[in-house]
């Protein structure tokens, strides 16, 4: 059934649906951005014209929640990779100039923060996507677009490099 | 002491910084950004769509406008030339015969030609 606010490109997709799953999907791009606010507003904005113009369609094949959260992670990767392209360019020319613009912010200095920040990227991204925003195995996958199989297995390495990392942290403390 | 997945999911999710650390986000600004931004992209590939239409109805236009004229070869035009030149060099024979120079040797020659005595 049609809702009253669905969208004329996405009749699948309605706004207050997408109000629902805001601010889980705006903590997404947060992430996919090393929390710079400014770049996380822009994505989502690009998502949301994605889902406007009926370039992004859903289909109802996966919850909405998933699908969002996917069209945030194509958007930021299309953009870093376009950005990084050009950072290898700067670089060439300006070695020492552009190093400071590749420094990560750490919003939180905490132990667990900095075991999850050592963890590779997909195996943080699938920690975030199952303990924060509250996605099962199979819909962390789609959003990372890697198979069921694959995401199981950077779940579990995470899992395990977490926790000897964290009985460390224990035992020196 | 062995951390269970619950324990560790705990500690994750309170690490993790949410939106909050960094400013909370808006979804009627993000929404009204992406309706505006929307608007203006349409806006402008309608604009886009309308210049190429119009170059394509000009284009039409002047081809309607000039046909393509028949090129051909009047007869008169034809009979009336004494130039001539050949369509290609390869049509041309590779040994120039000049009459007045081999004519006298070939008269004269008792070397079979072609199997024939001349």
């Amino acid at each position: 059934m049609r809702d009253s606010d669905a969208l004329d490109n996405n009749p699948l997709v309605s706004r207050s649906a997408l109000e629902a799953i805001h601010s889980q999907a705006f903590g997404w791009a947060l992430s996919r951005c090393d929390f710079d606010h400014a770049i996380a507003e822009d994505l989502m904005q690009q998502a949301y014209v994605e889902l406007l113009s009926g370039n992004a369609r859903f289909d109802n094949k996966s919850s909405l929640k998933t699908f969002v959260f996917s069209v945030v992670q194509n958007l930021a990767r299309s953009r870093f990779r376009r950005i990084s392209s050009r950072l290898r360019l700067v670089k060439q020319y300006h070695r020492e100039s552009v190093n400071d613009v590749a420094e990560t912010v750490e919003p939180v200095d905490d132990g667990v923060w900095r075991a999850v920040r050592a963890l590779p990227a997909r195996q943080r991204d699938i920690i975030e996507l199952m303990f924060c925003r509250d996605l099962t195995i199979e819909q962390a996958a789609v959003v990372m677009g890697v198979s069921t199989g694959t995401g199981r297995v950077h779940y579990d390495r995470a899992k395990k490099a977490l926790r000897s990392r964290l009985l460390d942290s224990a035992e020196r403390s | 002491m062995k951390n269970s997945d619950d324990t560790i999911r705990k500690q994750v999710k309170r690490a993790w910084p949410n939106e909050g650390n960094t400013g909370q986000s808006s979804f009627a600004d993000a929404w009204q950004a992406a309706q505006r931004r929307h608007a203006t992209s349409r806006r402008h590939y309608s604009k886009f769509a309308g210049v190429a239409a119009l170059a394509a109805a000009i284009v039409i236009a002047l081809n309607l406008q000039s046909p393509d004229e028949e090129s051909t070869i009047e007869l008169a035009d034809l009979l009336g030339s004494t130039y001539w030149s050949a369509p290609s060099d390869i049509l041309l024979p590779d040994r120039e015969f000049d009459i007045y120079q081999d004519m006298p040797v070939l008269f004269e020659s008792t070397e079979p030609a072609g199997g024939a005595l001349l």
